[in-house]
């Protein structure tokens, strides 16, 4: 495939599209990109793979126009670039097409791929000119163009913007994991869509966690470790999954599986009795110390509700919970600051909207649900806080610059650990983790379950919310199953195996490991 | 396949090409103070009365009110809200105390305390309405304003109110030393409060928090609503001072007090670099800010600038200050 689209028709335009040589990117004395030297063939699928924080995002900010680099040179069809915005790289035909697609959901399909680019006459939208328009684009497509794009399906809401880019000029695009929530068939849709657009001259930069989708759709790849680059290849052919995964860590991967464990009931045991309200039925749910209970149900079973209103960010009707090291049981928590001041510590799975506050340091984050801790009558003990920021940075290997860095310049994976750390430091009596390892790569997901793991040799209850099916069976004890806002059924020790979870959870279909829900 | 012609480019060259940018980002970062420097030396160029002793002070005393309210509204902006009728309720606040000290015989301690107590209450107030109401506070401070200087107006009946005792006016006209006017001591202690409250306490960093990310503050245990209301009441309490400190510098209360603060007292915390989406900004840079608005104002005044030019001059000095401020977080963010 990649020989077939090597020669260009047309004979005269260079084959390489885009050359990077030298590229580098730094925030302070922190390098995100080093020396990064990248070469794209027109007409290619190049795919670019690494772990949070290798400097994925910050090498296709580069080339989309949304950063600047501090060093190197990149070529674009023959053009040197200088320095360039987002417009005049879209001008210049680069698109970046993000993980959350840009999609005005009450917009129909058509007003959505004219996004920007309407048609007008005398200034006002020419509507005929843009559903012809629209309904020739979408031929190729099962899309109609009249749909309101909110009724569309992940797949569609991709293909979308994908269109978009192509038809506003666009011969370089940038997916930027464009299957994070796509099931199976829609992936397979996808590449179709994307072979078929590569044979009309379209060059694709595909970035995933995934090694098996690099395998099957890309026909270059380059690997990032670190902000340099820790491999390339041009031709796929004698390449593995395996051989990938070495590039991307710089070591062989090894899966993190938990010593399953029946705790010994000697200790006190955290109850959990009646909780009722909104969907939620949950008569009775024990959790022995030390022990990790995955959560696990459809979306809208009751997982993330229960798990949600045991932190006490929605509330019930009724509900007690009984903490070891409590006397008594007491209703659940009304708020968050309740349940934190009880032991009870929550990670969101909405990293975007519900995790660091991006603009204070990893400091302030990491010590942020502590600050009753480090402090006097209302003032911060900067020493004591310092000790607590610098001990979890470390403990949680964090890759930045230092815990006075911002937030906002980390990785997904690190402010995932940013996150982490935080409810960490709160030192929990039940640590409820919703979607711990969602959108992180495979090294840090390992980490982070590792860590969690470790955590439970202290005698801390952990609830594990989670949809990545073949992760909950690695990680935890126990698992509960919801259906209908209740736990219709539990696996212990040796039945925890993907073949039954997935079997008691009916014939719908799973999610792709990782994926997000819709 | 990469053509190895400039495949030579040193790795290093990230820390050197770095440097001009950092002294750039030095300079954008500071760069209310750059332009304060620079004023000083154009006013005091064309007029050389602006270096004297006296015109120190004088700036000094103009900074105060403008200081005061500019801490005052850095506050809502920093939890991601905003309070208009903060200048309405530092005119309103200090006639209430007036009349109640004309009418009501209050001494003016009483007069001025109830002033005070008045404005924390207004803020305390607003703060309610934009959390447990979920008003929108633009538009709630918005109206709160219109209400506050409608009162004014009702209560003074369009006239100015100068029967201020010798008590209530000291502090505004005090001097030691030979001339130096003691009430900007008042807004100097203010902002080292208040910068102690950001940086030191939970509740400054709460306040940080909220005004990052509302949610996850929510989420890590923060009480956001309780945060917003003590901040809105903070406000108010400082817009009282400030009330009070005016009415004793000019010893009258006009029917219309505080209106022309307003736009001013919005513009110093920006200047300074107080983020309108919350979460950003420090007291320095709030100081910073009013007393670069205060030079441009008493600069054109003394530079003999004829008073048809002075708002033009002063909104475009106002301008490019912004105008900066922009470039700098577009380069730098």
């Amino acid at each position: 495939m990649y020989e077939a689209t090597a020669t260009d028709p047309s004979g005269t335009r260079p084959r390489v599209l885009l050359s990077m040589e030298g590229v580098g990117k730094s925030y302070g004395s922190f390098a995100a990109l080093a020396d990064v030297d990248l070469s794209i063939s027109r007409g290619s699928i190049h795919g670019l793979l690494g772990e949070n924080g290798a400097g994925k995002s910050t090498l296709v900010g580069i080339i989309s126009g949304q950063k600047q680099r501090n060093a190197g040179r990149v070529v674009l069809d023959g053009n040197d670039i200088e320095r360039a915005d987002v417009k005049s790289m879209e001008g210049a035909g680069v698109f970046l097409v993000t993980q959350e697609p840009m999609i005005i959901d009450h917009l129909s399909a058509a007003e959505n791929l004219m996004l920007g680019v309407w048609p007008s006459r005398r200034g006002m939208v020419d509507w005929r000119k843009l559903n012809a328009d629209a309904e020739r684009i979408l031929a190729d497509t099962d899309i109609p163009a009249g749909a309101r794009a909110g009724s569309l399906g992940a797949v569609a809401r991709r293909k979308i913007n994908i269109l978009r880019a192509m038809f506003s000029g666009g011969t370089l695009i940038i997916l930027d994991e464009p299957t994070a929530a796509l099931t199976v068939e829609d992936r397979d849709q996808l590449f179709d869509f994307m072979r078929r657009l590569k044979g009309d001259g379209v060059t694709f930069i595909f970035i995933s966690h995934y090694n098996d989708e690099i395998l099957e759709i890309c026909d270059a790849v380059t690997v990032l470790r670190d902000g340099v680059v820790a491999g390339s290849a041009d031709d796929l052919s004698g390449m593995t999954s395996e051989h990938l995964s070495e590039l991307v860590l710089g070591r062989g991967l090894e899966l993190f599986e938990r010593k399953r464990s029946d705790p010994r009931v000697t200790a006190e045991i955290l109850e959990i009795r009646d909780v009722r309200g909104g969907a939620l039925n949950v008569p009775h749910l024990d959790i022995k110390p030390g022990e990790v209970v995955g959560f696990a149900g459809l979306p809208g079973a009751g997982a993330k509700e229960l798990a949600r209103a045991l932190f006490g960010l929605v509330g019930v009707e009724s509900g007690t919970l009984r903490i070891p090291g409590h006397a008594a049981s007491s209703p659940l928590p009304r708020t968050p600051g309740d349940a934190l001041r009880a032991g009870i510590a929550y990670l969101s799975d909405d990293r975007r909207g519900d995790g660091a506050v991006s603009q204070m340091t990893v400091g302030q984050n990491i010590s942020l649900s502590s600050l009753d801790r480090i402090s006097h009558r209302g003032f911060l003990n900067s020493g004591d806080e310092r000790r607590l920021s610098a001990h979890y940075f470390d403990a949680m290997e964090i890759k930045a610059a230092g815990a006075d860095s911002v937030v906002d310049t980390l990785s997904g994976g690190n402010q995932q650990k940013v996150c982490l750390a935080r409810v960490l430091a709160t030192e929990p009596r039940l640590l409820i983790l919703d979607e711990p390892t969602r959108g992180i790569d495979v090294g840090v997901k390992q980490d982070v379950l590792r860590i969690i793991d470790r955590l439970t040799d202290t005698g801390v209850c952990v609830i594990l919310v989670s949809t990545d099916t073949d992760e909950l069976v690695r990680s935890v004890d126990r698992i509960c199953l919801f259906a209908d806002g209740g736990i219709v059924s539990e696996l212990h020790g040796e039945r925890i195996t993907s073949e039954r979870l997935r079997e008691l959870m009916g014939a719908r279909r799973l999610e792709l490991p990782g994926s997000d829900d819709r | 396949m990469t053509t190895t012609t400039t495949a030579s480019v040193p790795a290093r060259s990230v820390a050197k090409s770095g440097e001009p940018r950092t002294i750039l980002a030095w300079v954008l970062q500071n760069v209310v103070w750059i332009w304060l420097v620079v004023l000083v030396a154009l006013f005091g160029l064309f007029n050389e009365f602006f270096f004297t002793m006296f015109n120190l002070q004088n700036i000094m005393v103009q900074a105060t009110v403008l200081g005061m309210l500019g801490l005052a509204m850095c506050l809502p902006l920093l939890v991601a809200e905003i309070d208009l009728s903060i200048p309405a309720n530092m005119g309103f606040s200090s006639a209430v105390g007036a009349i109640a000290m004309s009418q009501f015989g209050l001494p003016w301690v009483g007069g001025a305390l109830l002033g005070v107590g008045i404005a924390t209450l207004i803020g305390f107030f607003n703060g309610l309405c934009i959390t447990r109401l979920r008003m929108v506070s633009l538009i709630q401070s918005l109206a709160m304003m219109i209400i506050l200087q409608g009162a004014l107006l009702a209560m003074t009946r369009g006239k100015t109110l100068t029967q201020l005792s010798d008590g209530y006016v000291w502090i505004g006209q005090a001097n030691v030393l030979g001339g130096w006017p003691i009430m900007p001591l008042v807004f100097v202690a203010a902002a080292i409060a208040l910068a102690v409250l950001l940086r030191r306490t939970v509740f400054g960093r709460s306040i940080y928090a909220v005004g990052g990310n509302p949610v996850a503050s929510n989420s890590a245990g923060i009480r956001v609503n309780a945060v917003k209301i003590r901040t809105f009441t903070l406000a108010g309490f400082l817009a009282g001072i400030a009330g009070f400190l005016l009415g004793s510098w000019q010893m009258a209360i006009t029917s219309n007090q505080g209106d022309s603060f307003l736009l001013y007292a919005i513009a110093a915390p920006i200047i300074g670099g107080v983020s309108v989406f919350g979460g950003r900004g420090n007291v320095l840079g709030v100081v910073g800010g009013v007393l670069l608005l205060t030079v441009i104002q008493v600069g054109l005044a003394i530079v003999s600038v004829p008073s048809f030019y002075v708002g033009m001059i002063g909104g475009l000095m106002i301008f490019i200050a912004v105008a900066i401020d922009a470039l700098r977080v577009r380069m730098f963010s």
